[in-house]
């Protein structure tokens, strides 16, 4: 038998309180009182496993199982408890570390695409650096929030997108569309990938109502490494590679003079263009030349863990380089972590979580907890977590007058440096008490209040008419300033009871919320969101203890607050000469304003079957959002364009399937794939004012339109409903190989449907310069011009292969003689990201969103960051 | 012990964070408008509805001259200035274009309706000076509705839009009813100065100099009132030219040997902070704006050589630049505004001379009419006086009259408007027959059509 050592499992003894920590051998020593006892054994990863030991014994060998469905794996159920996935009431998913890692990722949020049912997670455009949307189960709002709630180490995150104001120089706001269209980057992409230990993703309501009035779209809850005790064991990994671009669109080819007189006009010039035999015309591939940049792109992760058994530590540091396909282009960002864990006493500990992130300028986290006391048949647990999230951003554009479109404005050179700072104040306090009878029933009862203070603000300055080669806003001639601030304060209040009964086969929960914020119209009233969750399980079916059947069915509520501002009746303002004015905004508030509230019913069936090499779950879902925060379009004679209000309803209703088989799992060979579907409709149920548009440019290029009674992501055009934003259904297929010393991971992603608004072929086709001109685009563009918007609402159905790993482990004789002995483990990786696509979108990737984060208006394609894909090699040490 | 010690103080924390208040008010910008506002809360609110007035001025120029063939907008990434205001079909629900001037101009309107509603509690004002305040308010509210009228020609105007925005949308009236309305407006504005104290409790910017004082505003009032009275005279009232003659013999007009032609209101900019700059000026050589050809083809030549000097002073050459399918191309540029702070006009001199020209012409009073045509050739084109006019047709002088208007209010949002009024469009050229058209009007927008269904 080909057996390792476990490292880091937890030994302990049945009703008393010592325990020990495995080291690099696996090797423990636990003293324990006279007579028999039993021993726990646990070890992420692992199954749990309990050992008899005799009175006599002095030694003894345990053997533990792969737990490789996570089954045995702890998720939270409230703000201050948890409880092992195999009697979660709900359908949550949590993506380990493993499954993080398969390939290098320049932001979190791409290495969760494919792995979660029932989460649409795209890309807004191919920039370096990341960008991407995670939305849950559909559409959730309107006009709200469309961020789910980020709690790193139990902190609430802020996890909003700052725009740089781009729109300064591309005065994309100045057409059709008032939106920046700038592109922004939610918070999430800091976090270093791998300084994460999972990320659990709470879909709904139904999980998720614990967190009240803000979870509306869900709450992604990410914990990230700790140490264990032991001698330092350190890990580093390089990776080397580059990104290339995978699909950009091509301009027209004129296979002769007569052809390009058509679109240039200027005969003469034409003539000495085309001067090739025939008349033909040279091409000049400009486009291929823009996105042809692979230079050299690189990783460095290094961390160390280890500690005794009053400390342990976590520290990592990252620094990496993701070249762009473009000249100028890449991100950059050096991390470092340190996450700290320390017994005071035996009923206080303390642990410190800090990182400083550089990257676009962002700063980072740090909270302390302490935690308390225990008996033998009850428990009860004090727990205050404080924490404060602070950062910075800063923007600096810099667009030189001597560029050719700068003169155009009259005002050469344009310069913008935007800063942002906001500080989240967290406090949690929480009281949990835990009862275990003696016939195994268990009443978990726990208490809390929840303080979130958050300042945002913001400054941005835009300066025109620069002097050549000077950058510093104060040269600029002509200089507009703006800043906003967002103070908000949120308080919640939660009591949760949960009872596993009948031999921990049956679990029942109930829980309610209440939550007031200063963004509501009344600040100091209460609003309460209550869940109810039963789940039960079948055990030992056909005899054999590895197989079991889960039943549940969970109902809860929670909301989405008002957008900051929606409460004010204000004025926009201006100057004029040096005056300064007050006139009606375009939004009229509303000063009775209250948050969305979404309620959810969830059931589903989780089996572990053929003993054990088959997991499967199927949640079916039904969610509403009343209270909807509506903006209504009002006549434009009223002098204001829009009122926001509460009213309306949504539904989505959906599937999501996850399985995994093991089809083989022995210490030479390991085989599993996974694989996930979802699908999801919503629909308009109750509009109280007039179907409205949202998102796009007017209905002529493609807009979406609320209407009441059709889904929520309709695209309208001149003649009428044109398409659908929402895809017909999601599908992911993964599959992890281990062969003796090689490893091969891969990750399928595939969308069937969903359309996307490709204005960039419009353009090109209009200006007659599509590659297709002659076969497609010239019909397109007269479609389009006899009042038809169709040809440019395309199917953005693709199948991406995301993800492509193989390593190879050195064998221990061969890293001793290159590493020497202290290495224990060494490998040697290819891996890449986006490898493949196949896909008949006509543009440069159907995963795009001009507007960036969208509650609806995602799939508007106007000129957008091509795709590219990247490949690594990387070369990991373990010592 | 222990335990109920610290459910106490969870207890304790519940009840104290969840006692403490949490109105926070408007971090970033002023409530709107209330009862017994202070001066400068007034004075801001007068600055504002300048600047609501302000923000489709520019925009209406450059619009209006495209579907007047004026101008023309190459524009690499928005292809309707020309595939939707050259070729059609007007798109209502595109706030840009078909759908344009409409809500930034009743945005104006409110702003004006809301410090109408409460001038009267302002207690730090004297009557007079709220007088005062109303005649202002009045006159713009009047400018705002004379520039929706302008830009659409059919019988859907609302009017009555001073109600709250949780009310059902004003009822459209015809545009008869709505210009009876707005000379009306501005006859009670006129009224309001009239009985005004000496200087406003105010001040205006730049672009309203001569006219800072209720007195002096009234001539910027009489002239607004002498345009919608010939625009009136246009659609059918005989009567209205008359008053139109009376209303500019109180207003700025003025054609003596030192006249300033170009004398009158303005909207100005300038690029300091929270000001807006011309979005008309533009590199001529490398802008996006272009003169349309036509301009060229039509000039006339000053007696000693050389083009209209009205022609010289806003239209230069440029490289050629071709765009749309098929082409259009251009090889002029605008210098009307030629920098970042560039004024452009409410109402100028020399449209009110040209609108006593047409008002005469009507009576009609042909030598009166000839003598402010031919005031305007010699002394702002530099041209020779034409002698067909005394003794021509009253349809021949009208061409005459129209064709300065063309050059004197060059850029300035008049050419379509007055081929519309007086039956001309037809004569508008046509780029490229098989797809351009001109249009008689803007849609009513998408979402006023959509709010009243």
């Amino acid at each position: 038998m080909n057996e390792e050592p476990v490292t880091g499992a937890t030994v302990s003894l049945v009703g008393g309180a010592n325990a020990a920590v495995t080291d690099a051998k696996g090797q423990f020593s636990l003293s324990a009182p006279e007579g028999a006892q039993t021993l726990v054994v646990r070890a992420i990863g692992y199954k749990r496993r309990q050992v008899p030991v005799g009175p006599e014994q002095a030694s003894i060998a345990i053997r533990l199982d792969q737990d490789i469905f996570n089954l045995e794996a702890v998720v939270v159920t409230g703000q201050a408890t948890s409880i092992e996935q195999r009697n979660l009431p709900q359908a949550v998913t949590v993506v380990n570390a493993q499954e993080l890692q398969r390939a290098p990722a320049s932001t979190i949020e791409s290495a969760l695409q494919g792995k979660i049912p029932g989460a649409q997670i795209e890309g807004n455009s191919g920039a370096p650096g990341g960008g991407a949307q995670i939305s849950l189960r559909g559409v959730s709002t309107i006009n709200g929030g469309v961020d789910p709630l980020l709690v790193v180490d139990g902190i609430v995150i802020s996890n909003r997108a700052i725009g740089n104001n781009m729109n300064a120089i591309s005065l994309a706001a100045a057409g059709g569309n008032a939106s920046n269209q700038d592109n922004p980057v939610n918070r999430i992409a800091d976090l270093n990938p791998a300084d994460v230990e999972n990320v659990e993703m709470l879909k709904g309501a139904a999980a998720a109502a614990i967190y009240g009035s803000q979870a509306s779209n869900g709450v992604i809850v990410i914990t990230t490494r700790r140490g264990s005790a032991g001698a330092p064991r350190f890990h580093i990994t390089q990776r080397f590679g580059e990104f290339r671009v995978s699909n950009f669109m091509t301009s027209r080819v004129f296979k002769d003079s007569a052809e390009a007189v058509t679109v240039y006009t200027d005969s003469t010039l034409v003539g000495q263009l085309c001067n090739l035999p025939n008349k033909a015309c040279p091409n000049y591939d400009n486009i291929g030349l823009l996105w042809d940049r692979h230079p050299l792109s690189t990783e460095t992760d290094a961390s160390i863990s280890g500690g005794t058994d009053q400390t342990r530590y976590f520290v990592s540091g990252l620094v990496k380089r993701d070249g762009g396909i473009a000249p100028n282009t890449g991100y950059d960002k050096q991390s470092v972590r340190a996450n700290l864990d320390q017994v005071l006493s035996s009923r206080w500990g303390l642990q410190l979580n800090s990182q400083v992130i550089h990257s676009f300028s962002q700063r980072g986290i740090s909270n302390n907890d302490n935690s308390g006391m225990a008996s033998e048949h009850q428990s009860l647990l004090f727990s205050a977590t404080g924490g404060l999230d602070y950062y910075q951003q800063q923007n600096d554009i810099y667009s030189p007058p001597e560029l050719q479109f700068e003169p155009n404005d009259g005002q050469p050179g344009t310069v913008v440096l935007g800063k942002a700072s906001n500080l989240n104040l967290n406090l949690l306090v929480s009281g949990v008490h835990t009862l275990t009878t003696s016939s195994g029933t268990q009443a978990t009862t726990s208490l809390g209040v929840q303080y979130v203070d958050q300042n945002f603000n913001f400054t941005n300055i835009v300066g025109r008419n620069l002097p050549p080669g000077q950058q510093n806003v104060d040269k600029a001639t002509s200089i507009n300033i703006n800043q906003d601030e967002q103070p908000q304060r949120d308080v919640g209040l939660f009591a949760q009871e949960e009872v596993l009964l009948m031999d921990q086969r049956a679990n029942v929960t109930l829980g309610i919320r209440a939550d007031r914020s200063s963004v509501n119209g009344d600040p100091n009233k209460y609003f309460f969101y209550p869940k109810a969750a039963v789940a039960y399980r079948l055990t030992d079916l056909g005899g054999n203890s590895a197989n079991e059947l889960k039943l549940r069915v969970a109902l809860g509520q929670t909301g989405n607050p008002p957008v900051f501002g929606n409460k004010y009746v204000n004025s926009a303002t201006a100057t004029i000469g040096g005056l300064f004015g007050t006139f009606v905004p375009v939004l009229a508030g509303d000063p009775g304003i209250r948050p969305e509230r979404q309620t959810e019913l969830e059931g589903g069936v989780d089996g572990t079957l053929l003993n054990g090499r088959l997991q499967a779950s199927v949640t079916l879902y039904n969610r509403s959002i009343s209270d909807l925060l509506l903006v209504q379009t009002l006549a434009p004679s009223m002098g204001q364009g829009q009122r926001v209000f509460n009213g309306g309803k949504l539904r989505n209703r959906g599937i999501e399937i996850g399985a995994g088989y093991s089809i083989a799992q022995r210490p030479d060979l390991s085989w599993i794939v996974h694989s996930t579907f979802s699908e999801n409709r919503s629909l308009v149920v109750e509009l109280p004012v007039p179907a409205f548009l949202t998102g796009g440019f007017g209905t002529a290029l493609g807009a979406y339109e609320i209407q009441q009674g059709k889904s929520a992501t309709q695209i309208v055009g001149q003649e009428g409903v044109v398409g659908d934003g929402e895809p017909r259904f999601r599908m992911s297929f993964s599959s992890d190989l281990d062969y003796h010393r090689v490893s091969l991971g891969m990750t399928w992603d595939w969308k069937h449907g969903g359309d996307v608004i490709n204005l960039t072929d419009l353009l090109f086709d209009l200006f007659g310069n599509s590659s297709d001109y002659n076969t497609g685009g010239k019909q397109r563009a007269n479609a389009f011009l006899g009042g038809k918007t169709q040809p440019y609402v395309q199917d953005a159905s693709y199948l991406k292969l995301r993800e492509l790993s193989l390593s190879y482990r050195l064998p221990a004789r061969v890293t001793s003689q290159l590493f020497g002995s202290r290495v224990t483990d060494a490998r040697l990786s290819l891996s890449g990201r986006n490898v493949l696509r196949f896909t008949k979108f006509h543009g440069n990737d159907p995963e795009v969103s001009n507007f960036g984060n969208q509650a609806i208006a995602r799939n508007i394609d106007v000129a957008p960051f091509p795709p590219s894909r990247s490949m690594f090699v990387s070369v990991d040490f373990d010592f | 012990m222990k335990r109920i010690g610290l459910i106490l103080t969870v207890a304790a924390l519940v009840i104290g964070v969840g006692a403490c208040d949490f109105n926070i008010s408007d971090p970033n910008n002023p409530p709107q408008i209330g009862p017994n506002p202070s001066q400068p809360v007034v004075a801001a609110a007068v600055a504002g509805i300048i600047i609501a007035a302000r923000s489709n001025a520019a925009g209406w120029n450059l619009d209006a001259g495209i579907l007047g063939r004026e101008a023309f907008r190459f524009d690499g990434s928005d292809p309707r200035f020309i595939t939707e205001l050259l070729q059609g079909p007007l798109d209502p629900g595109s706030g840009a274009f078909g759908g344009n001037f409409w809500s930034q101009h009743y945005a104006a309107i409110r702003s004006t309706n809301n410090l109408l509603n409460v001038i009267g509690t302002a207690s730090a004002l004297s009557a007079q000076e709220q007088n005062a305040t109303r005649g202002f308010a009045e006159t713009m509210q009047a400018y705002s509705f004379l520039m929706v009228l302008m830009a659409r020609n059919q019988d859907s105007i609302p009017i009555a839009v001073n109600v709250p925005v949780t009310a059902a949308p004003a009822p459209f009236v015809t545009n008869d009813s709505a210009y009876t309305f707005v000379s009306a407006l501005l006859d009670s504005a006129n009224a309001h100065l009239a009985a005004a104290s000496a200087a406003f409790p105010f001040s205006l910017p730049s672009g309203f100099t001569g006219f800072t004082t209720p007195t002096t505003f009234q001539r910027f009032n009489r002239a607004l009132k002498a345009r919608v009275e010939v625009y009136r005279g246009s659609r059918g009232c005989a009567a209205c030219y008359t008053a139109a003659l009376t209303a500019l013999a109180a207003s700025f007009i003025d054609t003596s040997a030192t006249a300033d032609l170009n004398a009158g209101v303005f909207f100005n900019y300038s690029t300091n902070s929270g000001d807006a700059a011309n979005p008309l000026f533009q590199n001529p050589q490398t802008g996006e704006n272009f003169v349309h050809p036509s301009i060229r083809d039509s000039v006339e030549t000053k007696p000693g050589g050389g083009n209209d000097n009205r022609y010289t002073a806003k239209v230069i050459g440029r490289p050629q630049v071709s765009a749309g399918v098929p082409p259009l191309s251009s090889d002029l540029g605008w210098i009307r505004y030629n920098t970042a702070s560039s004024p452009v006009p409410i109402i100028r001199n020399e449209e009110l001379i040209l609108l006593r020209a047409e008002a005469n012409n009507a009576a009609p009073n042909a030598v009166a009419a000839a003598a402010d045509v031919n005031y305007i050739r010699v002394h702002s084109g530099g041209l020779a006086v034409d002698g067909t006019l005394v003794g021509g047709t009253q349809a021949h002088i009208l061409s005459a009259i129209l064709r300065e208007r063309k050059y004197s209010l060059l850029y300035e949002g008049h050419r379509w408007v007055d081929m519309r009024r007086t039956g001309r469009l037809a004569q508008i050229i046509i780029d490229r027959p098989s797809v351009d058209k001109v249009f008689p009007t803007l849609p009513i927008p998408q979402s006023e059509v959509l709010a009243r269904k």
